[in-house]
Formats: C-alpha cells, sequence, structure tokens
C-alpha cells in the first residue's frame, strides 16, 4: 500500500450510524481508505457491510456520521450526484439492463457520462461504438455483445455490471460481493480482472466479500465488521493471526 | 416469461445486422405509399376508419413511449388525447385564435399538462405513480365535465372547427397521414437516439441508471412530457376529424383503449403502437359488425393474444420474420 503523503484519502467515514426501526446496522462506523488502496470488508451476515455501500453510494441516509470522498463531504446526495463523484458501484445481485444486448448496457455507460445524454442525434451514439467495443474486449464479452443480458450467464452479467461501471471513470470502486454465486474458476478470473484494472488505473477499491481466498489475494488491508461495527482492521497477514476474528468469522468458515 | 419463446427484448444494438438506430426508409415509404393508395381507393366509410386508426396509432405510440421504455404506467392518458381536442377548442372559442393557432395550441396545451401532472407523477414509482395518473386523470375529467361555462360540459364543444377542416375525407385523410407519420419518426428518432438510451436504461431499471448518473425523476418527466405531447396531436386530430369535443375525449375508455392497444401490439417494442391500433381498431370494427356482445369477444381476443404471446403481434411479427431470415 503506497499512502501519497500529499493527497487525501479516497475514502473518510466518521461516526457513521444507522438504525433499521430497532435494528442498529451500523454502529459508530470510522473506516479511511487511501487513495489508490485495495480495501476488503469482511464479516458475517447482517454485521452492516451492505448497509455501509448502500450509504457511501448515496441509496441510504445516515442517521448519523460524515462521509468524505476524496475530501468532499457527502450530505444527503442522491446515487446520481454521488456517482458523478466519481464512485462506482455494483450490487451484491448485479444489476444491468436485462432486455438490452450486452452492447447496449455498455453504450448506456458510454451514454451517460458522454455529457450528451438528452441529445436526439443517433450519430452521437455511433461514435461511441469503437469505444464500447474496446471496453466490452478489456471484461472480455466482446463475443457476447450481441446476447441479450437476460440469457447471458449470471457471472457474466457481473462481470458486465462490472465493465459498465469502469466505463464512467470513476475514482473509487465499491462493489458488494463482486464474486457471489460464481464458480471457483470465474471467480477467480473475474477478480483476477478487477486487480489488474484496479492496479492500472489506479483506483481506490472498496469490496465486500464472503471468498476468503478470493479476499486474501486481492486485498491490501481488511476491516473486518460485525454486529454494525468495525471489529478489526490490518493487514490481511494481521487478520489472519487475530484469534478474536478466528473466533467470529474465519473458524466457522475457514 | 412464456414458454417457448425469448424474453421481450427492445432491439437497438447497433451491432444487429441492419444499424436499428437509423431509420428504414424504405419500409416507411412503403407503408406510407400503401396507405396513401388506400386512402384514395377506398369508400368513405372505410376511409374513416383507416383516419381513425391513423390517430390511434399516433396515441398508442405516444403512450408506449412510456409503457415500454421509460418504465412508467399512465392510467389517465387519456388526459393529454382529449385535452389537444379541448385545447384547440378553447383557443378558438375563448381566445378567438385563428384555426390554425389553434391546431399548434392543442398539442401544447397537453405537454403543459403532462408537465404539471408529470412532476406530480415520477414523485412516485410503479403502481403508486399509476394511480397517481389515474388521480389526475379523474380530476381533469371533473373540471372538463363540470365547469360548464368554459367547457360546455356533457354536451361539449362543436362548430369550433369545420369538420375534416372541410376537406373531402381522403384528402383530410392524407393529411392525417402526413402528421401521423412524422409525428412517429420523431417518435423513433427519441427511442433510439442518446436522450432515448438514457430513458430505456431508467425504464429498466433505475437503481442502475442512478449508479451511471441518471436522476430517474428528471428523464422520467422529460418522457412524460414528450408522451404528452404527442398525445396531444393525435388528440387535436381526432378533434378536427370529429370537429368537436366530449368529456368522453378524456376519460377513462379511451385511456384503457390506448392500454389495449399498446399490450396488444407488444410491449418493448417501438412498433406496439402501430401494431396494436390496427388489430383493435380492425377488432372494434368487425366484431361489432358480426356479434351482439362484441366488446365480449374483443375481450376473449385480447386474454388469448396475451397468454400465447405476451410480447404481442410485435413478437409474434418478429419471430416469423427470425425464422424467414434463419433460412439461406
Amino acid at each position: 500500500m503506497t499512502v501519497n503523503a500529499i493527497s487525501q484519502p479516497a475514502l473518510k467515514v466518521r461516526g457513521l450510524h444507522k438504525e433499521f426501526g430497532r435494528f442498529v446496522a451500523l454502529d459508530s462506523v470510522d473506516l479511511t481508505v487511501a487513495d489508490g488502496e485495495i480495501r476488503a470488508i469482511i464479516g458475517p451476515n447482517g454485521a452492516g457491510k451492505t448497509t455501509l455501500i448502500n450509504v457511501l453510494s448515496g441509496q441510504i441516509v445516515a442517521d448519523r456520521g460524515s462521509v468524505e470522498i476524496a475530501g468532499r463531504r457527502l450530505s444527503r446526495q442522491h446515487p446520481h450526484q454521488v456517482a458523478k463523484l466519481g464512485v462506482g458501484r455494483t450490487y451484491q445481485i448485479s444489476s444491468t439492463l436485462r432486455r438490452m444486448t450486452v452492447f447496449d448496457n455498455m453504450l448506456c455507460a458510454h451514454n451517460a457520462v458522454s455529457g450528451n445524454w438528452f441529445s436526439l442525434r443517433a450519430g452521437r451514439l455511433r461514435a461511441m461504438e469503437d469505444a464500447v467495443l474496446a471496453d466490452l474486449k478489456t471484461i472480455e464479452l466482446d463475443g457476447l455483445a450481441n446476447q441479450v443480458v437476460d440469457d447471458i450467464s449470471h457471472g457474466d452479467r457481473k462481470r458486465l455490471e462490472f465493465g459498465m461501471v469502469l466505463a464512467t471513470r470513476p475514482k473509487v470502486l465499491l462493489l458488494d460481493e463482486p464474486t457471489a454465486g460464481m464458480g471457483l474458476r470465474e471467480r477467480h478470473e473475474l477478480i483476477d480482472l478487477v486487480l489488474a484494472v484496479t492496479r492500472e488505473r489506479r483506483l481506490t477499491l472498496v469490496f465486500v466479500e464472503h471468498d476468503i481466498d478470493v479476499v486474501f489475494k486481492a486485498a491490501e488491508s481488511i476491516t473486518v465488521m460485525a454486529l454494525g461495527g468495525v471489529f478489526a482492521e490490518g493487514k490481511p497477514d494481521e487478520i489472519a493471526a487475530n484469534s478474536a476474528v478466528q473466533d467470529i468469522y474465519l473458524g466457522g468458515n475457514a | 416469461m412464456a414458454r417457448g419463446e425469448g424474453p421481450p427484448t427492445e432491439s437497438g444494438s447497433a451491432l444487429q445486422g441492419r444499424d436499428a438506430y437509423s431509420i428504414n426508409w424504405r419500409l416507411v415509404a412503403a407503408v406510407v405509399l400503401l396507405q396513401a393508395i388506400l386512402l384514395v381507393v377506398s369508400p368513405p366509410l372505410l376511409v374513416f376508419a383507416l383516419i381513425e386508426v391513423m390517430i390511434f396509432a399516433l396515441y398508442a405510440s405516444a403512450l408506449n413511449l412510456l409503457l415500454s421504455f421509460s418504465g412508467m404506467v399512465s392510467f389517465g392518458h387519456a388526459v393529454y388525447f382529449g385535452l389537444g381536442a379541448y385545447g384547440l377548442a378553447l383557443s378558438i372559442t375563448h381566445f378567438d385564435f385563428p384555426i390554425a393557432l389553434g391546431i399548434v395550441a392543442g398539442p401544447l396545451v397537453a405537454a403543459f399538462f403532462g408537465l404539471i401532472y408529470g412532476i406530480l407523477c415520477v414523485q412516485l414509482t410503479a403502481i403508486y405513480a399509476a394511480m397517481l395518473t389515474l388521480a389526475c386523470a379523474e380530476v381533469t375529467y371533473a373540471v372538463v365535465f363540470q365547469w360548464f361555462d368554459v367547457t360546455g360540459g356533457d354536451s361539449g364543444i362543436s362548430g369550433h372547427v369545420p369538420t375534416m377542416l372541410g376537406l373531402a375525407p381522403y384528402q383530410f385523410g392524407l393529411v392525417v397521414l402526413c402528421v401521423v407519420t412524422v409525428a412517429i419518426l420523431m417518435l423513433w428518432r427519441v427511442v433510439y437516439s442518446p436522450l432515448g438510451l438514457t430513458i430505456r436504461a431508467v425504464g429498466q431499471n433505475p437503481a442502475r441508471a442512478a449508479a451511471l448518473g441518471h436522476g430517474r425523476k428528471s428523464i422520467q418527466l422529460i418522457a412524460f412530457v414528450i408522451s404528452a405531447f404527442f398525445s396531444g396531436v393525435a388528440g387535436t386530430l381526432f378533434g378536427i376529424f370529429h370537429g368537436n369535443v366530449f368529456p368522453d375525449y378524456v376519460g377513462v375508455l379511451f385511456t384503457v383503449d390506448g392500454l389495449l392497444m399498446v399490450v396488444l401490439g407488444g410491449l418493448y417494442s417501438f412498433g406496439a403502437g402501430i401494431y396494436g391500433a390496427i388489430i383493435y381498431k380492425l377488432l372494434d370494427n368487425l366484431a361489432a359488425h358480426y356479434f351482439q356482445y362484441w366488446q365480449l369477444v374483443v375481450g376473449v381476443i385480447i386474454v388469448v393474444v396475451v397468454l400465447v404471446s405476451p410480447s404481442g403481434i410485435a413478437g409474434l411479427v418478429r419471430r416469423i420474420v427470425d425464422r424467414f431470415e434463419r433460412r439461406p
């Protein structure tokens, strides 16, 4: 992990608190992710991982606490406004445009950041074709360009979702279980792709993941959440050696 | 999803053989020419039916922009259709507009109400938004029905514009053909443009669209106003066609007609409104001619079509075309 002394943290969370009824989903969470860092968030079900991602991306407004993204403080922005700050997110259950082709999905992503989304000139879309195909090649889905998303595999859909997020040129990636429900091989192929792109573009990556192999392969640092709070934080080897973490989390699964 | 067929999809990929984002001018020319010939050679009674089909094809296509592409349902779209006709009538009777200006005013009045009601309706989503469109429609109907001094209440307004502008039926038919063709081509331009892609993205998956940077409300509002405008164009034509306007034009039956046409034509397809209007009006006329309980017959046919082919006539046509294209 290289922390540039001058640059601000990509993500700075202080005292984040969120309750759903009586259930405390986030309990004064502090989190600092440096620019360019690759951070895994792990923890048992109900630990508040997805809620955290939802707050960071503007889906949910926290009851208390602050979120700063590259020095800019969030204050009740809507998801599309947070997206424009350079935050790209994927969902636990992949979220794509399922009645469109793979190509058109990627076209949507390019269209969204073109600055001309309101244009009536079809020529603007044709002008994006090469860039769209190039991006599909990056995520190795160019062969499926004309397939309707409903017809492609679960893993390919996750890959497409990731690709669409990339196309919006985010600075911070929030991936909620990027490999959930995928086969072992697919899983590692996808995470290799995510890592390669993240490093190449010097992005900041925060990902929630249940697969411990994937976590230890990818993460530069790990945040362990439990019962809505941050339970432990550190380098992968520190976390692996932490007996308390083993008790609540790794023990049962490893 | 029905068995035996793929899910309904939105064609439009630039990679599918022919560039789907550009207009197939040959097809357009062929259809327009055929329709023009039909209008000229048919007896007046059939010409009237053809004019009605064209007007409703535009109305249903405008509604289809909402249903198929923007992810909204309108249970009160007759409001914008009817307000087109009322806009024409009232601008002439109450503001002494010349007829030509009144014709322009009709769609603008519809679009204006589309903006006002649209701002309300996009605050909600799904069934709640749909119920709000219904509420807006009921309010409009009540006002139009009861504000006797202005709208003439139940007896409507007539005599403000000569029926069919005083033209012969086939001549007026040709005028309608021109207007409807241009309007539907404009709708095509909307759907298959960057704006249309944005509308479709929001319509299919507001969460993903938001993650890409699109706010749902503003984009659905744009779609709503466009749809209201073109519904208003159809309503204005309808008002000229009959030379009158009644509260029924903003009523629930015209709304249901539009919805049925789109569903019959096939959701998630651009042609839904056109196919639907043709089939629905054909059924309407034929069934009424042969059966006493014709509405029952039409209802049963619609149920069967929806069960057999949820993607409507458009899906059926697409499957047939696909089969032909696969053969060498």
